[in-house]
C-alpha cells in the first residue's frame, strides 16, 4: 500500500543506557559466580583458587546495580515499595521476582564467601548452590522482565532468558579473567593463579561463545521467517540503526573474533591472546544489552 | 477458567458483568476530521507535559494520485481487559477499576516505568520533574483514566465532549440502551493490535488497517516526521529516566559512542534533582 505516516505522537524511550549496564553487571556478577562454585560445588579442583576472589567480584558488581536501578527510578526514595511484601507487591511482575533474587543472591553470596575463606568444604558446598541457583534466577529474570511484553518484538521469544544467561557466563569469564591478571600484579607468589588457569577459563568461554552463536542464530532465523514486525525489526533495525551494538560490537567483536582467537592452537594459550579475547567478549556482550533493551523502543516510538 | 487478578484489591474487569459499568468508546473514523480538539482540550485540562500525550490524533496518506485519503486515527488508552501493563506494575500502582477504566495512584507508583514498556499502544507516558505546576505529581508514570472525575459525575470525558466531529462515543457497554451499546452493536468495529490479547475497550468503525499497523508506522514515516522524532530526541528536556532515546540519523561507531555520552550525562544530571527534591 502507498501512503505515508504524516504525524503522529512521538514517544520516548522509557529504558536506556542505565538498565543495558544494569544487565550487563547483574550477567557479569552471575558468569563469575558460576566459575566461582566450579570448586566448590562441582569439586573441579583447579578452579579452587579462583573461588574467593571470583565471588567477592561478583559481590561488588552486584553492589553496583542497585545504585544504577533505584537512581533510574522516578522517585527513588520510594525503592521500598518493591519490599513492602505482601501488601505492596505485584505478584505478577517479573520486578518483583527480580527484587526478592537481587535482595537474596549478595547475601547467599556473602555468606557462601565467608566459608570458602575458612575453607569448610560443607556448609561452602550447601550455601554454593544456594547461591549458583539464585545468581541464575537474578539473570533468568533480567531476561524476562522484557520478554513478557508481546508488543516487544525482538525481546518476545522463550529464548530470551538463555540468551541473558549464555552472555552472562561469557562476559562473566571475561571479566573475571581480566581482573585476576590485574590481581596477579599486586599480590604475592603464593596467591598468583597461573596462565594456565586462566586459559583453561577461556576454553570454558569457548564452549559458551559456540552456544551463544547457535542461539543468536536461531534468533535470526525466526526473525527472518517472522512476521512482518519480526522481519522490519532484523532488517531494518538490528541491521539498521543498530547495526554497531548487534552485528559489530556484539557478533564480530564480542563473539566472532573471540572464537577464532581461541580456536588457533598456537596462540590459545599464550597470556595476551586469552586477556584480548576476555576482552573482547566482556565488552561485545553490552552490544547485546543495548540492542535487547532499546531496539524495541525505536521501533515503535512513531507509533 | 479461573479469573484474573488485576492488581489493586484483586478487583476483576467489569467485562459482560450484570450490574457494573463497562466503559467503553466507540470511534467512528468516518466522522474523524483530524481536528485535534481532544487532543487539546485534554492537554490543557491536564497539564499534559510537552513531549506527551494522554490522546494524540495520528494521520496518514494513502493510496496513490489521484485515489489518495487521508485518515486520521485518534489513539488513547485502550483500558484494556486483560492490561498488560497492571500485570507487569510490580507496586500495584496501577489497578482497573471495576467500571473499566485503568487508573494510576501517583502515590504509590515508583517511576519504574515497566508499565511504559508493557503497554503495546504506548498509552502511558512518564511525568517530568519540570511540571509548570510543582504541586502536580513529578517523577512518577501517567496515562489516559477516562475521565473519571467527571464521568462518575455524570459528564462525558473532555475528549468526547470537545469532538467537533461527534465521532466519539462514550458509555456504558453493559446498558442495551445506552448510545455506545447502540453504535456497538449496530456497525462493524475493530480494535488496535488485537494479536496481543489485551482485549481493548476502544472500539474503531473504519479503522484502516494501515495505518493501525506499528510497521506501517515505521516504513512509512514521512521525511518530515522523521526529522521530527530526530529533533525531538535531541532537545527533549524529560532527564535522564528516558535514556533511551537515540537520534537515527547519527548511528556510527562515533554516533553510538555520542549517544552514550549524552544519555549517561542526563542520567546522572538527573540524578540529584530526583534524589534532593520531591522526596517521596
Amino acid at each position: 500500500m502507498e501512503g505515508q505516516l504524516i504525524s503522529s505522537a512521538l514517544h520516548h524511550a522509557p529504558w536506556g543506557f542505565p538498565i543495558a549496564t544494569y544487565f550487563w553487571l547483574v550477567g557479569a556478577s552471575a558468569g563469575s559466580f558460576v566459575i566461582s562454585s566450579l570448586g566448590w560445588v562441582f569439586g573441579v579442583k583447579k578452579y579452587k583458587p579462583t573461588a574467593l576472589f571470583a565471588s567477592n567480584m561478583a559481590i561488588v558488581l552486584l553492589m553496583i546495580v542497585p545504585l544504577i536501578l533505584i537512581t533510574d527510578l522516578g522517585k527513588p526514595f520510594r525503592f521500598f515499595h518493591l519490599l513492602l511484601l505482601p501488601s505492596f507487591s505485584h505478584w505478577s511482575a517479573p520486578m518483583i521476582w527480580g527484587s526478592c533474587f537481587i535482595l537474596t543472591y549478595p547475601i547467599s553470596m556473602m555468606i557462601y564467601s565467608y566459608f570458602v575463606w575458612k575453607k569448610n568444604q560443607k556448609w561452602a558446598r550447601i550455601l554454593g548452590i544456594l547461591a549458583v541457583v539464585l545468581a541464575l534466577c537474578t539473570h533468568w529474570y533480567t531476561g524476562v522482565v522484557m520478554q513478557l511484553n508481546p508488543s516487544r518484538i525482538p525481546n518476545h521469544t522463550s529464548v530470551a532468558p538463555i540468551l541473558f544467561l549464555t552472555g552472562a557466563y561469557v562476559s562473566g569469564i571475561g571479566i573475571l579473567n581480566l581482573m585476576l591478571w590485574i590481581r596477579n600484579r599486586y599480590v604475592k607468589a603464593d596467591y598468583q593463579v597461573s596462565t594456565e588457569l586462566l586459559a583453561d577459563m577461556s576454553r570454558l568461554m569457548l564452549y559458551g561463545i559456540v552456544f551463544d552463536l547457535f542461539l543468536l542464530w536461531n534468533e535470526f532465523l525466526q526473525l527472518t521467517y517472522g512476521m512482518g514486525d519480526e522481519y522490519t525489526m532484523l532488517y531494518d533495525v538490528l541491521l539498521g540503526v543498530f547495526i554497531w551494538p548487534y552485528f559489530y560490537l556484539e557478533i564480530i567483536w564480542g563473539l566472532v573474533l573471540p572464537l577464532i582467537i581461541l580456536m588457533i592452537p598456537k596462540i590459545n594459550r599464550q597470556l595476551f591472546w586469552v586477556l584480548l579475547a576476555s576482552f573482547m567478549c566482556a565488552t561485545g556482550v553490552y552490544g547485546m544489552r543495548i540492542w535487547w533493551v532499546m531496539g524495541n523502543f525505536y521501533y515503535q516510538g512513531h507509533y | 477458567m479461573a479469573e484474573r487478578v488485576y492488581g489493586y484489591n484483586g478487583v476483576s474487569p467489569s467485562a459482560g458483568k450484570a450490574g457494573r459499568k463497562r466503559y467503553a468508546m466507540v470511534i467512528d473514523l468516518r466522522r474523524c476530521t483530524g481536528c485535534n480538539a481532544c487532543t487539546a482540550t485534554c492537554k490543557s485540562a491536564y497539564d499534559v507535559p510537552l513531549g506527551e500525550w494522554r490522546i494524540s490524533v495520528m494521520e496518514a496518506e494513502l493510496g496513490e494520485f489521484p485515489n489518495t485519503r487521508r485518515y486520521s486515527l485518534p489513539k488513547l488508552c485502550n483500558q484494556c481487559d486483560q492490561p498488560s501493563c497492571i500485570r507487569n506494575c510490580p507496586t500495584k500502582a496501577t489497578y482497573k477499576h471495576p467500571d473499566g477504566p485503568i487508573l494510576q495512584r501517583y502515590n504509590r507508583c515508583i517511576g519504574c516505568r515497566t508499565c511504559v514498556v508493557g503497554c503495546p499502544y504506548n498509552a502511558r507516558h512518564f511525568l517530568p520533574d519540570n511540571r509548570r505546576d510543582k504541586r502536580n505529581p513529578r517523577n512518577v508514570v501517567d496515562k489516559c483514566d477516562f475521565c473519571i472525575v467527571r464521568v462518575t459525575r455524570g459528564l462525558a470525558p473532555l475528549c468526547v465532549a470537545s469532538c467537533t466531529g461527534g465521532a466519539m462515543v462514550f458509555g456504558d457497554l453493559n446498558d442495551p440502551d445506552s448510545e455506545v451499546a447502540r453504535v456497538y452493536r449496530d456497525n462493524k468495529t475493530f480494535t488496535l493490535r488485537p494479536e496481543m490479547g489485551n482485549e481493548p475497550q476502544i472500539y474503531y468503525i473504519g479503522l484502516n488497517e494501515h495505518i493501525a499497523d506499528p510497521e506501517f508506522a515505521f516504513h512509512h514515516r514521512s521525511e518530515q516526521l522523521h526529522e521530527r522524532y530526530n529533533t525531538f530526541k535531541l532537545n527533549s528536556e524529560v532527564g535522564g529516566e528516558m535514556a533511551g532515546n537515540i537520534v537515527d540519523t547519527d548511528t556510527g561507531p562515533a554516533g553510538w559512542v555520542r549517544h552514550m555520552v549524552r544519555n549517561w550525562a542526563s542520567f546522572l544530571k538527573d540524578a540529584p534533582h530526583k534524589f534532593f527534591r520531591g522526596l517521596f
